[in-house]
């Protein structure tokens, strides 16, 4: 199974009432056959900007992330389940990935246009683009008859 | 006579050498190339001394993958002004991690961690990275 992070805002609630929420939601999860890794509160704050969501205004919010494994064919269900859920103002749904291995290529980026890389391919496109041009084979650079 | 004359104007072209002996002269002229020569003028194969340092980006620097939930290091890219994410001439990243820092800020703007149309008040005092005023590569703006 994939592991996923479930981003969550919670609308403003006193702290049992959050609690019964958190409960709900990992409720849904392990109901499902998830298995959840990890819990984090981020914290209570003003939202950045006003959201209207299950025909509320809402202004601040709380912030959770549970990070969870579960079979990619449900993840469409439980965005459905918490989109119903009207105490839940804002929830997303990210898989977890290993960030890639790479080399810095600042230094090739900074080499001047002739050098770099992705500006040679384009010249070389641009070459072959061009049109052919029918060659004489007279040993004149010019075309020595009447056009 | 035609030797002597040779022999007159290689040794004013070379006239810090000592003597040219006329000897010497004929063997300069009938040299073989494919035989290795004693010479401490030639070149000698070294790295190039003039060669700049390899640049890497601040982020590659100190090994940070951005993530969505560092809200503070993403609003450093984002400008204080229209709330957009500032491109890679002016941030000074390599490209893969200014793809990511891109997808990162769209990730947190999503989840209601950011503002969108503007910075967030109380990043203003963080030190700048950069200064969008002097880009490291000039742009059409």
């Amino acid at each position: 199974m994939p592991s996923y992070e479930l981003a969550m805002v919670l609308r403003q609630m006193s702290r049992p009432e959050i609690v019964s929420v958190l409960k709900r939601t990992a409720g849904t999860l392990l109901d499902r056959g998830c298995v959840i890794r990890k819990l984090e509160n981020l914290g209570t704050r003003a939202l950045p900007h006003k959201i209207s969501e299950h025909g509320i205004v809402h202004r601040e919010g709380t912030y959770f992330n549970i990070s969870f494994d579960a079979a990619p064919t449900k993840i469409s269900d439980f965005m459905e389940e918490f989109g119903r859920d009207i105490d839940i103002v804002r929830r997303r749904i990210f898989k977890i990935e290993e960030p890639e291995e790479f080399q810095c290529t600042l230094h090739e980026e900074m080499l001047p246009p002739a050098y770099r890389k992705d500006v040679q391919e384009m010249i070389d496109i641009a070459k072959r683009k061009q049109k052919r041009k029918f060659k004489y084979n007279s040993g004149l650079d010019y075309y020595p008859f009447q056009k | 006579m035609l030797q002597f004359a040779r022999v007159a104007a290689r040794s004013v072209a070379t006239s810090h050498r000592a003597v040219v002996t006329p000897l010497l002269n004929s063997a300069i002229t009938r040299r073989d190339f494919s035989a290795p020569v004693e010479n401490k003028d030639q070149p000698i194969d070294i790295p190039n001394p003039f060669e700049k340092e390899r640049r890497v980006c601040i982020l590659c620097k100190h090994n940070i993958v951005p993530d969505y939930k560092n809200v503070k290091l993403l609003s450093q890219f984002q400008s204080p002004y229209t709330g957009r994410i500032y491109g890679r001439h002016i941030t000074g990243l390599c490209k893969q991690k200014q793809e990511q820092v891109e997808k990162a800020i769209i990730r947190a703007q999503n989840c209601a961690m950011m503002p969108t149309y503007h910075k967030e008040m109380d990043f203003m005092q963080d030190p700048r990275l950069f200064d969008p005023e002097k880009p490291i590569r000039p742009h059409k703006y």
